[in-house]
């Protein structure tokens, strides 16, 4: 049986619903010895800010049961040095590549925007609003649907390439997180980033990282995941969604699709294997045969959810 | 260049409670390994340990005749004790030979080098012994341990050097002289002794105090640092330590091994 991997995705259409997540997947070009990059549906890179950031000292990691904690505090080499020394070599190697960007205000998300302009080797930019692990900036807008909706029409005005918004799930009400980045003119939607987590050494009485809080990854966020994909699913019915957290495996995959996601990105579990995105791509393929899936997007949203009783008490 | 591959457990060989040394097939691994690199080991297809483990490749060697790394672990948590646990044949997720190596090709058959260990940190300079003593370079050895069950690999290494060119220190004096292996050092240096480039690993302290000394000696030096990873190819950015030039470097990619003199000790 043959299987339609590709993907719409908004304007985008991806050749199939494997990504890989922001912070997970270095500039791409770190994976080239483990995994053909062109065979990706996209790669999200590390987290782009107008100027190089050096991060935050040391401890920044930790494994936590099935995952870990993290406040690498979005070390990079800067927006100029990516699109120099990294994007020629990511186009060539035939790479879809979304930049991800941040900045501490709005001007620095404008900025990186901007320095990218129309640059055709990038087929999106994904707004990082959501990193738990920088004082300033990101999370503060992740977190206020009213400074996320302002951040998100100003980057609407300066780029003409589809814009994805990376939702955090540190709040309360993540649709109305959703609907304030899509009413501002956002195309399509991330979500999860991380959730903020603390580890602890008890014989110090320290935190295990120097941040003192970091965000979770891995399985162990993969349910909460899921129900913030099938809220926001819900709710926008046609949104494009990227949908991560803790997928390891083809199943996790199907998983996502089914409560709504698009596409999914691969996060910590390239750490763990860097060839898995590479594989899940061949896996999914398979699966569908076996499932009698002629297209894989035909998965999208099925998730079947019984009427829940209004009230308990008769 | 760095493979992923599937390498079988050929042999576990444990010291004490706390010591063992695993030896899996050499795979594409060993023939690209040098002395200082180090490998990414998953310990099983479970969530805990979740993330792959960082070991330095203590040695390229055979068991029974089939090519084999030895990985020389201390247990100090679920990892390190998950990974003692594997019969014989069983596959584990290796990813390897990583890192930048011990700096050694530029050495001269009349040079002589220093190694230093402390505790566990004897596990990279094994290979490293093997590898100078085929180059006929002379090496002295100065490794230390709270006793003497933390002296590890013992014949290995006076095979590799001479044993009259290997030095224990002990806290306990329970095998060489009592007191710290950076007072073997100095006690060397005091003596005369001249080397062209000291290679340690060991934990923090040891490492800040070898710092100082070979600054005061005016000796370069070569350190495997260890650090807590995610990926072990650069890319989680989870194991820097600051530079002098005040970056976060990884260790990963930019290290194990690195000239003291290019940390920032000060922040560490």
């Amino acid at each position: 049986m043959k299987v339609d991997l590709s993907t719409p995705f908004g304007r985008l259409r991806l050749k199939n619903p494997i990504g890989t997540a922001s912070g997970t997947f270095g500039y791409g070009l770190e994976f080239a010895e483990y995994l053909d990059l062109a065979a990706l549906g996209a790669i999200s890179v590390k987290g782009l800010s107008r100027r190089p950031c050096h991060g935050n000292p040391p401890p920044r990691i930790c494994e936590t049961d099935a995952g870990m904690l993290n406040a690498i505090g979005l070390q990079n080499v800067g927006v100029d040095a990516f699109l120099a020394d990294k994007l020629p070599e990511l186009a060539r190697l035939g790479a879809t590549v979304i930049a991800n960007v941040w900045g501490d205000t709005e001007d620095d998300y404008v900025a990186v925007v901007e320095r990218i302009g129309a640059d055709r080797r990038i087929a999106a930019i994904e707004m990082n609003v959501s990193c738990p692990n920088v004082v300033k900036g990101g999370m503060i807008f992740g977190n206020n649907p009213d400074a996320l909706a302002g951040l998100v029409k100003r980057i609407r005005a300066a780029t003409r390439h589809p814009l994805i918004v990376k939702l955090s799930p540190n709040v309360t009400d993540i649709v109305a997180s959703a609907r304030a980045a899509v009413d501002a003119g956002a195309d399509a939607l991330s979500l999860i980033n991380t959730l903020v987590g603390l580890a602890i050494d008890i014989e110090r009485r320290e935190p295990k990282i120097g941040f003192t809080t970091g965000g979770l990854s891995g399985p162990a966020i993969r349910p909460v995941a899921l129900r913030m994909v099938w809220e926001v699913r819900t709710a926008l019915p046609k949104v494009p969604i990227f949908g991560m957290g803790g997928i390891e495996t083809v199943e996790h995959v199907v998983e996502f699709l089914i409560a709504g996601a698009n596409a999914v990105q691969i996060g910590t579990a390239n750490f763990r294997d860097p060839s898995l995105a590479g594989r899940l791509v061949k896996e999914l393929s398979v699966w569908c045969a076996d499932h009698g899936v002629a297209r894989v997007s035909d998965l999208v949203g099925t998730l079947k959810t019984r009427p829940r009783p209004d009230h308990f008490f008769s | 260049m760095a493979v992923n591959e599937s390498l079988r457990v050929l042999r576990t060989t444990h010291y004490d409670e706390q010591h063992y040394s695993l030896f899996l097939s050499a795979g594409s691994i060993g023939p690209a390994t040098r002395p200082g690199h180090f490998a990414m080991i998953q310990a099983g297809e479970g969530l805990r340990p979740y993330l792959r483990r960082a070991f330095s490749i203590a040695d390229v060697t055979t068991v029974a005749g089939v090519p084999a790394l030895e990985f020389v672990v201390k247990v100090v948590g679920v990892g390190t004790a998950a990974l003692a646990r594997f019969a014989e044949g069983t596959p584990l997720p290796v990813l390897g030979p990583l890192g930048v190596p011990f700096p050694i090709d530029d050495l001269l058959p009349t040079d002589r080098v220093a190694l230093v260990a402390g505790g566990i940190g004897l596990a990279p300079l094994v290979l490293l012994a093997r590898t100078l003593a085929a180059r006929g370079i002379a090496a002295d050895l100065f490794y230390g341990g709270r006793n003497e069950n933390d002296i590890l690999k013992r014949p290995e290494f006076e095979r590799f050097l001479g044993s009259h060119r290997c030095r224990y220190a002990t806290d306990d004096g329970s095998l060489g002289r009592r007191g710290l292996v950076t007072d073997l050092f100095t006690h060397a240096l005091a003596g005369g002794a001249r080397y062209r480039r000291a290679y340690a690993c060991g934990p923090l302290p040891m490492f800040r105090a070898l710092t100082r000394l070979l600054a005061d000696a005016e000796l370069e030096g070569s350190f495997a640092m260890e650090s807590e990873m995610a990926c072990g190819f650069g890319v989680c950015l989870g194991c820097v330590v600051p530079m002098a030039d005040g970056r976060f470097a990884t260790i990963c990619k930019e290290g194990p091994c690195v000239a003291p003199s290019r940390i920032d000790w000060t922040r560490l």
